[in-house]
């Protein structure tokens, strides 16, 4: 009874202690990382999964006694996609002690990238935010260390030359009308050039549940390929638009957002679609395996068990295992955990691939995307089924793009 | 007793006319600027640039957004946009070398020249009509600036302010983006109270309640529909300014957005629609709240009382913040400023019962 009562009035303390914002103490053996995401307005359609699959993986890395001694905590909030509580949100995990940020968000990452490098702290940006933030030498702290939008962009076309050919061939992109649907232009303005084909961008408005116009425009132009560029509920809408204009799904390309759920969505025409990934999808991976073993089955998960496997479920996991190395590599030698080691950990990441769940990445001072690799994967009308190898398309030409645009930064 | 009415006698026209009549009143404001003013010394960093800084400047887009539906009675539901051509303006002309103070003002300018230009459609239209004459003014403007590199800034859409001083105060400490940002909602505070009772604020209620009475009684409606739009986006270019270099410091078209221009709509209508401590109580309500519930939530969540899954504990502020803005309109239709009015009103005649007013 006593102890009850005890108990009751610690969380009571605690509560009071939070909600007026006073951070307790802050113990060396604690890692914090702010994943400050956007789980109600644009983003729901990954942040959901995503999210499970960080805070999954982190409660197996405590669950195996963290790393070094060190454990990991994540100060999960909403920022709902706005900047401004974007700023609120970081700043207060600022002062709870968090070193690590994942905002999963363009705006909210554009409004606090100068914040974070000048505060010290690092931002990883995982298939979204700023290309050209790969650049180290012009953005210290921020690290992308997945295929950006232009390598996601190198990668499916290189896969349709190994496939079909590219010389005289026509490529339709369709995108969403909005700073994200433009950027795979410059890449395949450059790839047209040195390849050969011919591309024609289709806008459509954003968010996209409406594509008949631009689709229909498509079928006129009558291409070879076909990428769609979008995310969220509008995926699904290009494909099915697509199908009833007489595109072949064999034909159809996207960008990383296409998972389990647009499959659902589109139905069984969905089967031959392909995307770039650049995790694997399933359970079919140690890591995974380990935290079904030691997470979900006793009941610790953050989320719907059903999730556990899905493409975005495990690139939450993956982003967050690339974290915690870096953490253990800046923890070598007995240094204390805050910005600069974690991102000195970054940089010390060699040939890492999460036990086979993503592409080796080796990220250096220069390159913080980590080479920049990935693949191409199927709809197989159950799952994603990946047809081409884990590597980097045409790295070099990416670079150009990234220096090109790194070098407008601060001007 | 709390605010003392006897010995209160005016007994000359101008002291009937003052802002504040009641001396209560008078040292409320003079408290309140005193806090506003040194908040940097007791506010902590967090509170005041996560905060206050953000609360004080949409508080000056409420005022400005209230002068044209609250006085005017024009409905203006792209009010974002005209914040965004602000930003941007006043971006391009620092970059350009024209000295931050003038390109505040220029930008006000161009956005109220713009702002005036859809304005023109409140001559033919009214009500829903000009509701949608306005977003059609947010989409045009959302799609330029996406669509056109020179202005959003390239691939990234992405423009860091300049490094810029206001008078001489270089504006890197948030101390002084706050004070650029207090002064000027300060400013468009005293403004509005002022509009209020001069001619050109009685020719805009006149246009709100009924336009062709005002026409009538020899009020041009062309002219002060036109002069309030101006108006109303000028300081709206001005705050959009500020809000870019007082707050984001980098500016995307997304900050512009039209779930921005619906949130200062409710700014202006859960505050009280054309009322000035209305603006300040509605954008602090409709900008904290939401902020304020995520984290008690969340920290309830973190305690283990509220054992619920993340997709769900995000949502639940919203849910909550929705019924609050219902309550809120139930219990008082004309907002959060007439719930002050009817508190101070309690006061006023305290410990007795019943206000004559």
């Amino acid at each position: 009874m006593k102890g009850g009562q005890m108990n009751w009035m610690r969380k009571l303390a605690l509560t009071t202690a939070l909600v007026v914002g006073v951070a307790g103490p802050i113990h060396a053996e604690e890692i914090k990382f702010g994943l400050l995401q956007d789980f109600t307005a644009v983003y729901t359609f990954v942040t959901g999964q995503y999210n499970q699959g960080q805070q999954d993986y982190l409660r197996l890395v405590n669950e195996e006694g963290g790393i070094g001694g060190n454990t990991f905590t994540a100060i999960v909030r909403d920022t709902g996609n706005q900047p401004q509580r974007g700023i609120e949100a970081y700043n207060r995990a600022k002062e709870e002690g968090a070193i690590l940020f994942d905002f999963l968000s363009t705006p909210v990452s554009a409004a606090i990238l100068d914040q974070a490098q000048s505060d010290k702290n690092v931002v990883i940006t995982p298939a979204h935010g700023r290309g050209d933030a790969s650049d180290g030498t012009v953005f210290p702290y921020v690290f992308p260390m997945m295929a950006t939008y232009w390598a996601q962009a190198a990668n499916l076309v290189e896969y349709m030359k190994q496939t079909g050919g590219l010389e005289g061939k026509k490529i339709a992109i369709v995108h969403i009308d909005s700073p994200f649907g433009r950027e795979p232009g410059p890449i395949l303005q450059a790839l047209s050039e040195q390849e050969k084909f011919e591309f024609k961008a289709f806008p459509y408005a954003s968010p996209g549940n409406e594509q008949s116009s631009a689709w229909s425009e498509v079928r006129r132009y009558r291409p070879d390929y076909v990428m769609i560029w979008g995310a969220g509920g509008g995926q699904a809408v290009s494909v099915r638009t697509a199908i009833q204009n007489g595109i072949r799904p064999e034909q159809i390309h996207s960008v990383i957002w296409l998972a389990e759920t647009d499959a659902a969505n589109v139905g069984p025409q969905m089967k031959g679609v392909k995307r770039f990934e650049a995790t694997a999808s399933g359970m079919d991976h140690p890591i995974i395996q380990r935290i079904n073993e030691k997470v979900i089955a006793p009941g610790k998960g953050s989320g719907e068990t059903a999730n556990v496997g899905n493409s975005y479920y495990n690139l939450g996991v993956a982003t967050m295992a690339v974290a915690v190395e870096a953490a253990r590599l800046g923890a070598e030698g007995g240094a204390t955990i805050n910005g600069d080691a974690l991102k000195a950990g970054f940089e010390k990441i060699a040939g890492y691939d999460a036990e086979g769940l993503m592409p080796a990445i080796t990220i250096t001072g220069a390159d913080h995307q980590g080479g920049g690799a990935g693949r191409v994967s199927e709809w197989d009308g159950e799952k994603w089924v990946p047809v081409s190898e884990w590597h980097a398309a045409y790295p070099d030409l990416v670079r150009k793009v990234i220096e090109e645009s790194a070098s407008h930064y601060g001007k | 007793m709390f605010y003392r009415l006897s010995g209160t006698y005016h007994t000359s026209y101008r002291a009937d006319r003052r802002l504040w009549k009641v001396p209560t009143d008078r040292w409320l404001v003079v408290a309140l600027l005193v806090l506003g003013a040194f908040a940097p010394l007791y506010v902590s960093p967090l509170y005041l640039g996560s905060y206050v800084l953000p609360w004080v400047i949409w508080s000056a887009a409420a005022l400005s957004l209230t002068l044209l539906m609250g006085l005017a009675g024009q409905l203006h539901f792209g009010f974002a946009a005209v914040m965004a051509i602000g930003a941007y303006a006043s971006i391009h002309l620092t970059r350009a070398g024209i000295p931050f103070e003038i390109s505040l003002l220029l930008s006000g300018l161009i956005a109220a020249v713009i702002g005036a230009v859809f304005g023109g459609a409140a001559l033919r239209v009214k009500g829903l009509y000009l509701v949608m004459a306005t977003l059609a003014m947010q989409y045009l403007v959302d799609w330029v600036v996406v669509n056109v590199p020179w202005i959003s800034g390239g691939a990234h859409a992405t423009l860091r302010t300049p490094a810029v001083s206001f008078l001489l105060l270089p504006l890197d400490s948030l101390a002084a983006r706050y004070w650029l940002a207090l002064g000027w909602a300060v400013l468009l505070t005293v403004f509005f109270m002022n509009v209020k009772r001069s001619s050109f604020g009685r020719a805009l209620v006149a246009i709100r309640d009924k336009d062709f009475a005002a026409a009538v009684i020899g009020v041009d409606p062309f002219r002060t529909k036109l002069m309030a739009f101006f108006t109303s986006s000028f300081m709206g270019g001005v705050t959009g300014a500020i809000l870019a270099f007082c707050f984001y410091r980098a500016v995307t078209p997304e900050q512009f957005g039209f779930n921005v221009s619906i949130q200062l709509v409710a700014m202006v209508l859960v505050g009280g629609l054309g009322s000035v401590i209305g603006s300040w109580l509605g954008a602090g309500f409709v900008l904290l709240a939401p902020i304020f519930l995520t984290n008690i939530i969340s920290a309830l969540a973190a305690t283990g009382w509220v054992p619920v899954s993340q997709n769900f504990l995000s949502h639940l502020p919203l849910m909550i913040y929705g019924a609050m803005i219902i309550g809120f309109l139930l219990l008082e239709p004309l907002g959060l400023a007439k719930i002050y009015d009817n508190i101070r009103k309690y006061f006023l005649v305290w410990p007795f019962r019943h206000a004559r007013s």
